[in-house]
């Protein structure tokens, strides 16, 4: 009879705590649901946005868009922040709903995520404005040294649009925190090591041909 | 519609003449001739009165329009005249005052105004005043009549004028035991004008001849009226007092009467013969004469030009009379002595043409008888500032002959015909006052009115057609005159400009070919047409105008502001007047979904500028532009495609101008071309110059795609390719046919390419003698009956005498609607379409019979081998009709019966024909010029029973065939080719609807319009022809059996040629459906006309009388 009543016990806390959860996990689901809408429209808003402020003509320009294409991405960059802005909202709902729900682990990780997206989204912009800004010095550059008819004048133009990438790259990854320190110093070792070796091969063992292509660059009997 | 090239609307005919207007004289042609010279109407020898009544008539036909008299008075003739015995009375040999009177009414009747001479300097020493002064006691009135001396050594400062005769200008009378004064001949003693008797019995004479209708006087030998001591007795102040009373006399009492003032004196002299408007209207420009000799005789315009910047100028109301010859010496008393040795030289080095100061010849001999250089005095004579005097024999080119005394070598009978005594007199030819040239070259046999009225080459045509072209306008008289400098020395060029008449003139003073680049920027933008053939040329522009002119060429234009350019004329517009567009992204620029995001209120700006200035001012000015003369808010892009092809780039833009009901569509590729390395680019680009672009440092220009051959290269590409090339609201698709690889073959790209040509609707491209790429322009969205048509006619019935489709160029919009842009054709080599042919060969046919005598008529088959042609049209035009006819699967070709259905319709649609154009018509009326106006009523007075006779038209109409038809079909449509005909521009009438123009017809419909069509060939060739009223009424009757041959000629053909096909069952040309066809095409003219240019309204105008009935029916 105590096993009976125990287990009725049990089963009626059960039910009590079923009872009891429902709500919150039916406000949970609401919760996602609505969370999931916003989502979609926050997409939606953030893309078309994006796309009336020509910001796409930028990406485009900038060369993310062939890179994230060229990466496997069916859309563009738009899309790409876009899409996050759609998981920031989804994620922020889900927190909610979990947090709703007592679910506090999940709740923290899923804060660890949202906080992430915003330097994503940073990350983004340095990288779409940093790499249009390292074409457009790259091509004057470029330009500059043709009109000064100085030869390699696309080389100068790619040397340089080179140079700015790594700076905006090791930016980006500085916002998102990956890497850290690792990537700084092998950054400032690769930068080192390019400096020396030029050194090097202008002091020592390409005396020659660096004075060579001092020549054919600034060429003293113009 | 015949796109007809209209001439430049002529001024009428000058005012003044004929009309109540005091300024006639300025706008008169001046015909000089002795009464004894002219014709002897009985047979004693001498000229008379009688005998110029006779040819009154010659001297109208001439194109002269006043007659100058020499003297006629009784006199001993001792000086062909000039000395005159008695001042109110004809010299009986000429006839009797009655014969002057009737002379002169006959005159007045047919236009032609009078002068006569008035010589009161001197009278004969016959004259009874003299033989009363002789007598006189001295100090008396009537010894004072005369200027009397008892020395001979009074005015020793005075020249001597006959310094071959004379040896003193005074003469010792034994019965006046007095010396006379006399400065010409001593038989010529001169009045005494201190004494105001003479200048009293002056007056009387003066009033004599005023009041028997006389219109003016020649004051001969003015300057020399008074005599002064201590001067040169020339121009004294006493003589213009004199002067001012002869005016002040005929000013009180006559109207529209004047005075010719002969001062052979220096230009500023001159001048003060004109005084402040109180003293001669006219005063002759003696210098210029003999400076115009100079001046082809040292091939330099430089004599021409010095003499008339010393010309003063003179008061509103005056002007110039000059002349190339007279009836005395060419004086060169007004040049210096050392070019008068040149002259001497080079026009008289035979000394016996020489006589006192100046050479006793004709224009002719004078000139070599050179035809071009005697022309080209002519045309200088002519358009110099002034009124021309023409010597009479001049306008045939007569002789003179320098063995005859004095100056009566050049003063020898007219030249009529061949017969004896040239024609001028039946008498026996030793009683002729002189004896008529007879060499080989100027004599009667070879040189004479009968023989040259008939030739229309010869000097007398062409001095008629010169006369009636300078009276279409008042500038040669009235304009002022300003030199050009070209920098060709050889070249003479000056403008005459009256009002908003300018005419240039551009004369060839050497003997060989000249070119001359004339600097007309002021003048910019307007059509020179050359007067005498009504020539357009192109359009004067930026740079300086360059002509080439034969030897001794000349051309007259008049710089008109609404003559088209001729037709073949490729417009090049200074890209210096275009605006700039910067761009800054290249064609991004225009696109504001295209530019970075800091860019894009600057790309909606230039976007905005482009769509609403440059754009649209490029376009007005295009002919393909349908909207003429109205003014585009906008051009907006409503699609677009970038198109990338290699290493060009295009956009190809659909516009839209205009909103609401007023909204069309028009297509409009773009190109783009930069300075750095697209040299050959830039420059066909610029000759369709949209705008200047620059981006940053670069500039180019921005242009109509037509002109850029890789664009149209593209364009056959893409259509051999049949690519598909997506806008933002649909796509292109180019399109090859079957024909495309036989057309075009295998190296279409090396084709080389054309400059566009614009027409009314479409640009047309050619590559190569093998294709033509016709971009249509404005656009109609659904099927085109062009090229449904021309696919039909290729691909189904291949018929042979149309021009091939290679390709189609279309846009499919997002809506399903299909639009075509553009046709790639078989090239058809031709020697012009039907309608300037027809035009050309008429205006020829008329142009060599307007100088020729109304009473010659034409040879039977003068239009024989024209009228082959036409027949070889109506058989092509009934073997079209028999293709169209032929049956066929394709519902849209497929014949049908007519319907009474059918004719019920036709009858409707030419009533609301009829209704809109007479009401047209009625608020029009005053725009229609004033001679057609009578027409214009006259045809509103017919509405009724045009009414009525379109509903008899159709009554007996029972059978007949609908097909497709060409639709709007006239000579334009057709081009000549090797003795044949490809029809063309199977478009349909514009003014129809696209459903309406793919509708089946009646092929009488096209049978009309090309019978309408020759009808406006006849008037405008007419019209083109005929410089004035009378010209008009003498070659209208040629122009119109011309017409009425063409027109039976074609339907007799395309008659034999359809018949059997069953298209139609009544063909009585103006009856049934083909009369109410001509009826309704005229009726569409008439509005077409009334609403584009009323001046052309009398065309249809006549065409609906014709179609009213032939009591209707004159032209």
């Amino acid at each position: 009879m105590q096993s009976l009543n125990l287990l009725l016990d049990t089963t009626r806390e059960f039910f009590h705590q079923v009872a009891a959860l429902l709500p919150r996990l039916v406000l949970a689901l609401a919760v996602v649901i609505i969370g999931w809408l916003l989502a979609k429209i926050i997409r939606f808003a953030i893309e078309r946005g994006l796309r009336a402020v020509n910001f796409s003509v930028l990406t485009q320009r900038a060369g993310t868009d062939h890179f994230l294409q060229s990466a496997g991405l069916r859309g563009d960059t738009t899309t790409l922040f876009g899409l996050v802005g759609y998981w920031m909202v989804l994620i922020a709902a889900l927190m909610v709903a979990f947090n709703g729900l007592g679910l506090t682990y999940a709740t923290d990780l899923l804060q660890r995520v949202e906080l992430f997206g915003p330097k994503v989204l940073v990350a983004g912009v340095v990288m779409v404005l940093g790499s249009y800004f390292a074409r457009f010095v790259g091509e004057a550059v470029d330009r500059f040294c043709r009109d000064a008819q100085v030869a390699d004048a696309d080389m100068f133009g790619k040397i340089t649009r080179y140079f700015i990438m790594a700076f905006v790259i090791m930016v980006a990854l500085s916002e998102i925190e990956v890497g850290g320190d690792i990537v700084q110093r092998a950054f400032l070792i690769i930068l080192a090591g390019i400096v020396l070796a030029l050194a090097l091969a202008f002091g020592i063992g390409g005396k020659e041909w660096a004075a060579a292509l001092l020549e054919r660059w600034w060429p003293r009997n113009k | 519609m015949n796109d007809v090239q209209a001439p430049a609307q002529e001024s009428s005919t000058p005012s003044g003449l004929g009309v109540d207007d005091p300024l006639w004289y300025k706008d008169a042609v001046i015909y000089q001739m002795n009464i004894k010279a002219f014709l002897d109407s009985n047979e004693d020898g001498i000229g008379d009165f009688a005998g110029l009544t006779s040819k009154l008539n010659y001297i109208r036909d001439l194109g002269v329009n006043t007659i100058w008299l020499m003297p006629f008075y009784p006199s001993p003739l001792k000086d062909d005249g000039y000395d005159i015995s008695e001042y109110t009375n004809i010299h009986p040999q000429f006839g009797t005052l009655e014969d002057f009177r009737t002379m002169l009414t006959e005159a007045h009747k047919l236009g032609l105004k009078v002068i006569t001479e008035l010589v009161i300097n001197h009278t004969s020493d016959q004259h009874p005043w003299f033989q009363a002064a002789r007598r006189a006691p001295a100090g008396s009135p009537e010894r004072d009549f005369y200027v009397w001396s008892d020395t001979d050594q009074k005015y020793l400062g005075t020249r001597i004028i006959f310094v071959d005769t004379e040896s003193s200008n005074w003469t010792w009378d034994p019965v006046a035991k007095a010396y006379y004064w006399h400065r010409f001949f001593s038989h010529q003693p001169d009045l005494n004008f201190d004494n105001p008797q003479v200048l009293a019995a002056v007056l009387r004479i003066m009033r004599f001849w005023l009041d028997l209708g006389v219109d003016g006087f020649r004051l001969d030998a003015i300057p020399y009226l008074v005599e002064r001591e201590g001067t040169n007795n020339e121009n004294l102040r006493e003589t213009h007092d004199v002067i001012r009373q002869l005016r002040a006399a005929i000013d009180a009492n006559y109207r529209n009467r004047f005075l010719l003032a002969e001062a052979n004196q220096w230009p500023e002299d001159v001048r003060e013969y004109f005084g402040d408007e109180d003293e001669c209207h006219m005063a002759y420009h003696f210098p210029l004469m003999p400076r115009i000799y100079m001046s082809i005789a040292q091939e330099d315009r430089y004599p021409i030009t010095e003499i008339m910047q010393q010309t003063p100028d003179i008061p509103d109301s005056c002007q110039w009379a000059i002349f190339l010859r007279n009836h005395d010496e060419l004086t060169l008393e007004m040049v210096t002595s050392k070019e008068r040795d040149y002259m001497y030289t080079t026009y008289a080095s035979d000394v016996r043409a020489r006589i006192n100061l100046g050479i006793r010849r004709r224009l002719s001999p004078l000139m070599e008888n050179d035809q071009d250089r005697i022309k080209l005095m002519n045309s200088l004579l002519l358009s110099m500032p002034g009124s021309p005097i023409l010597y009479y024999g001049d306008e045939i080119g007569m002789g003179d002959n320098v063995f005859i005394g004095d100056r009566n070598g050049v003063r020898t009978p007219m030249q009529w015909s061949p017969d004896r005594n040239a024609g001028f007199s039946r008498a026996d030819p030793q009683r002729l006052y002189l004896p008529p040239i007879m060499d080989p070259v100027y004599g009667y046999q070879a040189t004479n009115v009968e023989a040259q009225i008939r030739d229309p080459g010869s000097l007398l045509s062409w001095t008629k057609r010169v006369l009636a072209v300078r009276k279409t306008s008042q500038a040669f008289g009235r304009g002022t005159r300003r030199f050009l400098k070209p920098g060709n020395r050889k070249v003479l060029a000056y403008l005459r400009e009256y009002g908003e008449d300018s005419i240039l003139c551009v004369a060839n003073l050497s003997r060989s070919a000249q070119p001359v680049e004339l600097n007309l920027a002021a003048f910019k933008g307007r059509v020179p047409v050359e007067m005498l053939g009504r020539t357009t040329f192109p359009p004067i522009g930026d740079l300086p105008y360059l002509l080439t002119l034969c030897g001794y060429g000349f051309y007259w234009f008049r710089l008109t502001h609404d003559a088209q350019a001729p037709s073949w004329h490729e417009p090049i517009f200074s890209i210096d007047e275009r605006p700039v567009v910067v761009l800054f992204d290249g064609w991004n620029t225009l696109f504001r979904d295209r530019v970075m995001p800091w860019r894009i209120g600057m790309a909606e700006k230039t976007r905005l500028q482009f769509e609403t200035d440059t754009l649209p001012r490029f376009i007005e000015a295009q002919r393909w532009y349908a909207g003429k003369g109205v003014a585009i808010d906008r051009a907006h892009i409503a699609d677009q495609a970038l198109w990338q092809d290699g290493k060009w780039s295009w956009v190809l833009a659909l516009l839209e101008l205009g909103t609401g009901p007023e909204a069309a569509s028009y297509f409009m590729p773009l190109a783009l071309a930069w300075e750095d390395g697209e040299e050959e680019r830039l420059r066909n680009l610029g000759t369709a110059a949209i705008a200047k672009v620059r981006q940053q440092a670069n500039v180019g220009v921005m242009g109509d795609a037509y002109a850029d051959e890789a664009f149209c290269r593209a364009l056959v590409g893409a259509m051999a390719a049949g690519r598909d090339i997506a806008t933002a609201q649909g796509k292109l698709q180019f399109r090859p046919t079957a024909a495309f690889r036989v057309l075009a073959g295998e190296d279409y790209a090396a084709l080389p390419v054309t400059r566009p040509r614009g027409s009314s609707s479409n640009t047309v491209v050619t590559l190569g003698e093998r294709l033509i790429l016709k971009g249509y322009r404005r656009l109609r969205a659904g099927a085109s009956p062009e090229l449904e048509m021309g696919l039909y006619l290729t691909e189904v019935v291949r018929f042979a005498n149309c021009a091939a489709v290679a390709g189609v160029m279309q846009y499919l919009g997002n809506d399903g609607q299909t639009t075509v842009l553009g046709m790639l054709q078989a090239y058809v080599g031709n020697q012009g379409d039907g309608w300037t042919y027809a035009l050309e060969y008429l205006r020829r046919h008329l142009e060599e019979h307007r100088t020729a005598p109304a009473t010659d008529g034409l040879p039977l088959e003068a239009h024989e081998a024209f009228l082959m042609l036409m027949r070889t049209l109506a058989q092509r035009t009934a073997e079209l009709h028999g293709a169209l006819a032929s049956a066929s699967d394709n519902p849209d070709f497929a014949p049908q019966a007519l319907t009474r259905a059918d004719f019920e319709a036709y009858r409707e649609r030419a009533v609301r024909e009829l209704r809109s154009a007479f009401e047209l018509l009625k608020s029009n009326l005053e725009q229609i010029p004033a001679p057609d106006r009578p027409k214009a009523n006259e045809v509103l007075a017919l509405q009724d029973k045009l009414l009525a006779r379109i509903g008899a038209m159709t009554a007996q109409e029972t059978a007949g065939r609908k097909i497709r038809i060409h639709g709007d079909y006239h000579l334009g449509q057709v081009l000549l080719t090797r003795n044949d005909f490809v029809i063309v521009d199977f478009e349909g009438e514009p003014g129809h609807g696209v459903e309406e123009r793919r509708a089946k017809q009646s092929p009488l419909r096209d049978v009309a319009g090309m019978l309408r069509s020759f009808s406006y060939a006849e008037h405008s060739a007419l019209r083109s022809a005929a410089h004035d009223e009378v010209e008009y009424t003498k070659l209208a009757p040629l122009a119109h059996a011309w017409a009425t041959q063409v027109r039976e000629a074609f339907l007799t053909t395309y008659d034999a040629s359809a018949r059997d096909s069953s298209l139609y069952t009544s063909f009585t040309p103006g009856r049934g459906l083909l009369g109410l066809f001509e009826l309704e095409k005229a009726l569409y003219e008439l509005r077409y006309e009334l609403s584009n240019r009323p001046s052309w309204a009398g065309i249809p105008l006549q065409g609906i009388l014709e179609a009213a009935g032939d009591d209707h029916a004159k032209p």
